[in-house]
């Protein structure tokens, strides 16, 4: 349940619930295929940041398009906001291995060796911004393929607004802020208990 | 002549011994026995003994047997009436071995053939071969009858002083103790003289008591309860800060922190913990606290267009926003910039500063006098302060203006004037401070000055007022994302008083008086509500930029936790959505911007005010229920405060947003007060250390470090060389790296200058060399298809010049190659370099410059990104942005205006391969590329190891000189003082570029494994001319390698160069 909360709260400028914690693996799968399909080369620029990088779709603020020309401002990206993070949070990004990445979620699923106590947390959120969801939804199945049915995923999405920085170049212009959507996941990884 | 003289000698011992039966020798025979092996001297111990020898006294020369013959002589002296004083001149060269068997072999004659046996053992040990041969000679049958006792006594006195001498005189250079052997120590003998053996306590006595004065005089007057009595203690304080000065937060530190004396001040270096990767951690995830208060705040207080007028000569719009930019001059947000001396950019950098413009009050119509803050570092300081004083024309000190008419006074000379005579008070007051009754007040802020010197200046023409405010601030910096929760939880908004009451009443006048205000009182609630919004806010980085909220603080001590507790940010904080929204677009409006810190009289009252910390915790004691919250009411103190958003790293695609954190400005005296509280929150301290490392993180050049072109940076460069060379030397040469061997130049510094020279005189080189094909050129460039060709034909013409150089090296002698190199390479250099000069606009007249110009940064910046062919994006953004192609006909009139100029670069290690300080950065070859697109996973080349011609030099001369010595005595020739330390390049550099079988293109000034990128990472300077030649020449999807190399390794190492932006 507070998954849900969470996301309506923090990232929630314009949330688009296309799951809700009865939606399982095949919704991934789905989701995952539909990914793969657009491929990632279509998705952004060439700059791979994962927080930051999506096509421009959402609407401009404080500054039309004419006026953005790259002699007189420079762009900079802004980190997208987020919630203070819990211990079983893991942001995915596209910069770590992802062998790396999945290691860390099972190694805080199964608790083994670090001081968190021997059961490890019943539940994990995965969080994948831009063109890290891809890889979110990856290392959500691998856990849940690994773990021969004791882990169950539930999957929600929303939309998260980055604010550029438009840093002027002359004195006499004042710094504008556009803002853009775009799309992340979080996936809850829980364990079931079987009866 | 000793050793030839006793060899045969102790040989004819040894034998006699064989022969003989030990216990016919009786003792003496037994002792010689154990004596002999002694006498056999090898090369060492010869060496040794002449060691020993070296301090006896002159009179007394063994070698001739006169001690022999000297101590049979008081054996005789004492048992018969035989001397044999005299006789060891006439002994000679015998046949002992003859004598040797009558005497063991004949017991029947005790009384006269054992003498001369005792005389022979004597002989030995005494090392005289003479009165061996004497004893035996003439000693059994030529006894003299009698001796004269006064002669013979005075002889033996003389002797007998010499001995005393001797054994007095301590030879070695260790204290006595020290000399005792193993056995005989005890524990404790160093400092207690009753462990010692009684003979040696005398002298260990003297050595004490030297010791004793050597040692710094304490002043024994008072005993450790009245030096730590708080008057004196503060006494003591205030004399120890009187050459470098103490921040307020010194005490702490001085508990925790390595300090070193910098700039003036006492900082701390870094924590004694180890808190490398802790401190790394906090700036990440926690949040790291820096005492900033050393940096220096200089005031501009005039009328707008006059300052934009005086500064606008200081600084350039090329090298980004100046003073006037719209949002800072407005006072919302703090801007950053290079100083210049007046009207000489590009050259002549002063120094980096940060500036705040205070907000304008209200009505805008009328012409206000406007206060801008300008923050330095104290290093840059005098060189900008004077400029300052030279462009706003202030001439006058304060005593000037205060002879000119009241009108030009403006409020805040007057106040400062009020000040200085204050302080002239406080001074007397130190001084006198035994006689003085009143407690001495702890040194704060502007007590730290001379009082005498001016800080305020005025100008009579354009009305300007520059003062000095060093240490009339604090300022503490908090980074990472944890300093929001720990900001909101440490300070509280002061209250507002509701009830109007008499401002006379209450200490905090201003305070009331503010709130009669309906204005200041809703901005004080606007930044309430604002500050209040920080805690949901995750970072600092999702702020603008340089954002500067003000606020009015209540006492932070007040809300002090029990126990220290990490703060963390809450959920409840994050809810309020739309508002963080408004906060993170648009920042803190220009309103919020005030605080009543610009206003000096409030400052100086909040300073003056403020409740001791022993009447603070008076009062916690008198507290009905004990721990409960205090509550001061209208004796809380409001203190202003400024908050100043730092941006993080806000170049590059890396790590956006790293190490953003918040700057707290505070009244002086205040310092502690918020310290603690900072601290119990959860905060780490850092050091300057941890600044260093937070800037290299950043990608930030440091201050002083980075800035080579500025008086500051040559001087830090000079100290830096200076004792990197002095540890350098400490080492014994076989425990250090030959540099020359390694091929590196100048391992402790870099070579700027020579370095932008060379590449000069390269290009124009080799431009004359191509005078036929740089008419060919035109027609070339225009195709781009035949570019590649192009490139690789005068690739291949500087490959074979190159060759031709090392060919033309390696057989001349090194000296001369020096001697005939170096100084062509400079007259060429020279010569160029005016030749360029003289139709320059830039005008670079022999000193290097670094580029800044945002336009051309920005141009270098996307020629050094690889261009793959996949990747169209980067093409289409460069078109877009109309970006000119990287051609050499782009490249000429970059290279003309700036044609010796360094650009400050970050390189990634693209494996292995750990940066240092100096680490030369060099242009691969082609053949590495190809390597290293063939195997992935190439480590880099290797440079062959050099030949150090100056060690064999230096041989020869050293052969030389002992000859010579030999021959003349002791005398010392300097020549090999001139030389220079051995493995370091001796006289002036040769063409630094071409010395190693890569081209050099310039170094790096900081570099370590980073743990931000979890691989090495390095920054530095490149030279401008040597980057385009290498971009050039390079293929367009391996544009940017570089090679690195630390100055103690041979190993290149691979690395991409990428200039931010």
């Amino acid at each position: 349940m507070r998954v849900v909360t969470r996301a309506s709260g923090a990232w929630r400028s314009f949330h688009s619930w296309c799951g809700c914690s009865s939606v399982g693996a095949s919704f991934l799968e789905l989701l995952l295929a539909r990914e793969e399909r657009a491929g990632p080369g279509t998705r952004g620029g060439r700059r791979s940041l994962p927080k930051a990088d999506m096509a421009e779709n959402g609407e401009t603020w404080g500054a039309s398009e004419a006026e953005l020309d790259p002699v007189e401002y420079t762009l900079r990206k802004r980190l997208p906001h987020r919630l203070p993070r819990r211990p079983n949070d893991i942001y995915v990004n596209m910069k770590t291995d992802f062998k790396a990445q999945l290691a860390r979620c099972q190694k805080l699923l199964e608790g083994g060796g670090g001081g968190r106590g021997q059961g490890g947390c019943p539940e994990i959120y995965i969080h994948g911004l831009g063109l890290a969801i891809n890889r979110a939804i990856n290392i959500a199945l691998q856990l849940q393929a690994s773990s021969f049915g004791a882990l169950q995923v539930a999957a929600n999405t929303s939309t998260v607004e980055l604010v550029d920085e438009l840093e002027p170049e002359t004195n006499t212009r004042e710094p504008l802020t556009r803002t853009r959507n775009n799309s992340a996941i979080h996936i809850r990884v829980f364990r079931v208990t079987p009866k | 002549m000793r050793s030839p003289s006793y060899l045969p000698c102790t040989l004819l011992g040894r034998r006699r011994l064989e022969g003989v039966e030990p216990a016919a020798l009786g003792p003496e025979g037994l002792w010689l026995c154990r004596g002999t092996p002694a006498l056999e001297m090898s090369n060492a111990r010869e060496k040794k003994h002449a060691k020993k020898m070296r301090n006896q006294p002159t009179n007394v020369t063994l070698s001739s047997g006169f001690g022999a013959v000297d101590e049979r002589g008081v054996k005789h002296h004492n048992g018969n009436e035989k001397s044999f004083q005299y006789q060891k001149q006439e002994s000679h060269s015998g046949a002992p071995q003859h004598q040797q068997p009558k005497s063991t072999h004949v017991p029947s004659e005790p009384c006269m053939n054992e003498q001369p046996c005792k005389s022979q053992c004597r002989g030995e040990k005494g090392k005289g071969q003479a009165g061996w041969r004497g004893g035996h000679q003439g000693a059994a049958r030529e006894i003299p009858k009698y001796i004269t006792a006064s002669t013979f006594a005075q002889a033996r006195a003389a002797e007998v002083n010499a001995m005393l001498k001797a054994v007095t005189q301590k030879s070695s250079n260790s204290l006595v103790f020290q000399t005792l052997p193993r056995h005989m120590r005890r524990r404790a003998m160093s400092h207690n003289v009753k462990r010692l053996p009684r003979r040696l306590r005398e002298i260990a006595q003297k050595e004490a008591e030297k010791t004793e004065h050597q040692k710094k005089e304490h002043s024994k007057n008072k005993c450790r309860k009245a030096r730590r009595c708080h008057l004196n203690l503060l006494l003591e304080f205030n004399r120890r800060q009187k050459k470098n000065v103490w921040l307020e937060t010194h005490i702490w530190h001085a508990k925790r922190f390595h300090m070193v004396k910098k700039w003036g001040y006492c900082l701390g270096e870094s924590p004694t913990v180890k808190s490398y990767r802790a401190s790394y951690r906090a700036m990440t995830k926690h949040c790291l606290l820096q005492d900033l208060s050393y940096y220096c705040c200089l005031e501009l207080n005039g009328k707008e267009e006059e300052i934009l007028k005086a500064l606008a000569r200081m600084c350039s719009i090329d090298t980004g926003l100046t003073f006037a930019a719209v949002h800072c001059l407005s006072g919302k947000r703090q801007g950053s910039l290079v100083l210049y001396r007046a009207d000489k950019y590009p050259e002549e950098m002063l120094g980096p500063i940060t500036f705040i413009w205070k907000p304008e009050g209200g009505t805008s119509t009328t012409p206000v006098n406007r206060k801008l803050w300008l923050w330095t570092h104290p290093t840059l300081k005098q060189d900008i302060l004077t400029e300052l004083k030279l462009v706003c024309q202030c001439v006058q000190p304060p005593e000037a203006a205060a002879s000119i008419p009241e009108v030009v006074l403006t409020p805040h000379e007057e106040k400062s004037h009020i000040k200085q005579t204050e302080n002239c008070k406080k001074r007397k007051r130190e001084s006198d401070g035994e006689k003085n009754t009143n407690p001495v007040k702890k040194i704060v802020g502007d007590g730290t000055r001379n009082p005498f010197q001016p800080y305020s200046w005025t100008s009579s023409t354009t009305g300007i007022v520059v003062s000095d405010f060093t240490m009339e601030m604090n300022r503490y910096r908090l980074i990472g994302p944890l300093s929001h929760s720990i900001l909101t939880e440490a300070l509280k908004t002061a209250s507002v008083y509701t009830e109007v009451e008499d401002a006379e009443t209450v200490p905090h006048s201003w305070w009331v008086e503010a709130c009669k205000n309906p204005d200041s009182v809703s901005v004080h609630h606007r930044q309430e509500a604002f500050f209040e919004l920080l805690g949901g806010i995750a970072s600092p980085a999702e702020f603008p930029a340089g954002t500067v909220l003000g606020l009015t603080v209540g006492d932070p001590r007040v809300n002090l936790p029990q126990k220290k507790a990490k703060a963390l940010p809450s959920l409840e904080k994050c809810q309020d959505n739309e508002k963080v929204r408004q906060l993170r677009l648009e920042g803190v409006p220009v309103e919020c911007a005030h605080s009543f810190i610009w206003n000096q009289d409030i400052c100086k009252s909040v300073t003056e005010n403020k409740i001791s910390e022993k009447e603070l915790n008076q009062m916690r004691s008198e507290l009905m229920v004990p721990g409960s919250q205090l509550n001061l009411g209208h004796r809380e103190s409001k203190i202003p405060i400024l908050l100043i958003q730092q941006p993080g790293k806000v170049t590059g695609e890396d790590r956006l947003g790293w190490g953003s954190g918040w700057d707290v400005l505070l009244p002086k005296g205040w310092g502690m007060a918020f310290w603690i509280p900072f601290i119990y929150r959860g905060a780490r301290v850092g050091g300057l250390k941890e600044a260093l490392i937070h800037s290299r993180y950043k990608g930030a050049p440091s201050i002083p470090d980075d800035f080579p072109d500025c008086p500051a940076g040559i001087l830090f460069a000079r100290e830096q060389e200076n004792n990197l060379l002095e540890k350098y030397k400490r080492h014994p040469p076989a425990k250090r790296p030959n540099y020359v061997k390694h091929g590196t130049l100048s391992p402790f510094r870099c070579p700027w200058g020579q370095l932008t020279r060379d590449w000069e005189s390269r290009i124009t080189t080799r431009a004359e060399s191509l005078v036929s094909p740089s008419c060919s050129w035109a027609n070339v460039k225009s195709d781009p298809g035949r570019e590649d060709l192009c490139v690789v034909e005068d690739e291949q013409e500087s490959k074979l010049s190159c060759e031709a150089e090392t060919l033309k090296d390696k057989p001349g002698e090194p000296e001369e190659m020096m001697d005939t190199d170096s100084p062509g390479a400079a007259v060429a250099g020279d010569t160029t370099g005016e030749g360029v000069c003289g139709n320059d606009s830039g005008g670079t007249k022999g000193t290097f410059c670094v580029l800044r110009s945002r336009k051309l940064l920005k141009l270098l910046a996307a020629w050094c990104h690889p261009v793959a062919r996949r990747n169209r994006v980067a093409i289409q953004a460069s078109r877009m942005y109309q970006q000119q192609e990287l051609t050499r006909a782009t490249c000429l009139p970059i290279l003309r205006d700036y044609p010796r100029s360094l650009v400050w670069v970050s390189l990634s290690l693209l494996k292995k391969g750990n940066p240092e300080l100096h680490t030369m950065i060099c242009i691969p070859s082609k053949d590495d590329i190809l390597l290293l697109n063939e195997d992935r996973l190439y480590g880099g080349p290797q440079e062959s190891r050099h030949s150090d011609p100056f060690k064999a030099k230096a041989r020869k001369q050293k052969e030389k000189k002992t000859e010579k010595e030999q021959k003349q005595g002791g005398q010392h020739c300097a020549i090999v003082c001139a030389e220079g330390t051995p493995g370091l390049w001796p006289g002036s550099l040769p063409d630094i570029t071409g010395h190693c079988s890569r081209t050099l293109l310039g170094f790096v000034t900081q570099g370590d494994f980073s743990l931000a990128a979890g691989c090495g990472e390095a920054l530095g300077f490149v030279s401008l001319t040597g980057l385009l030649e290498m971009l050039l020449s390079q293929p367009a999807d391996k544009r940017g390698l570089v090679l690195l190399r630390t100055p103690a390794s041979l190993q290149y190492r691979f690395a991409r160069i990428i200039i931010d932006i």
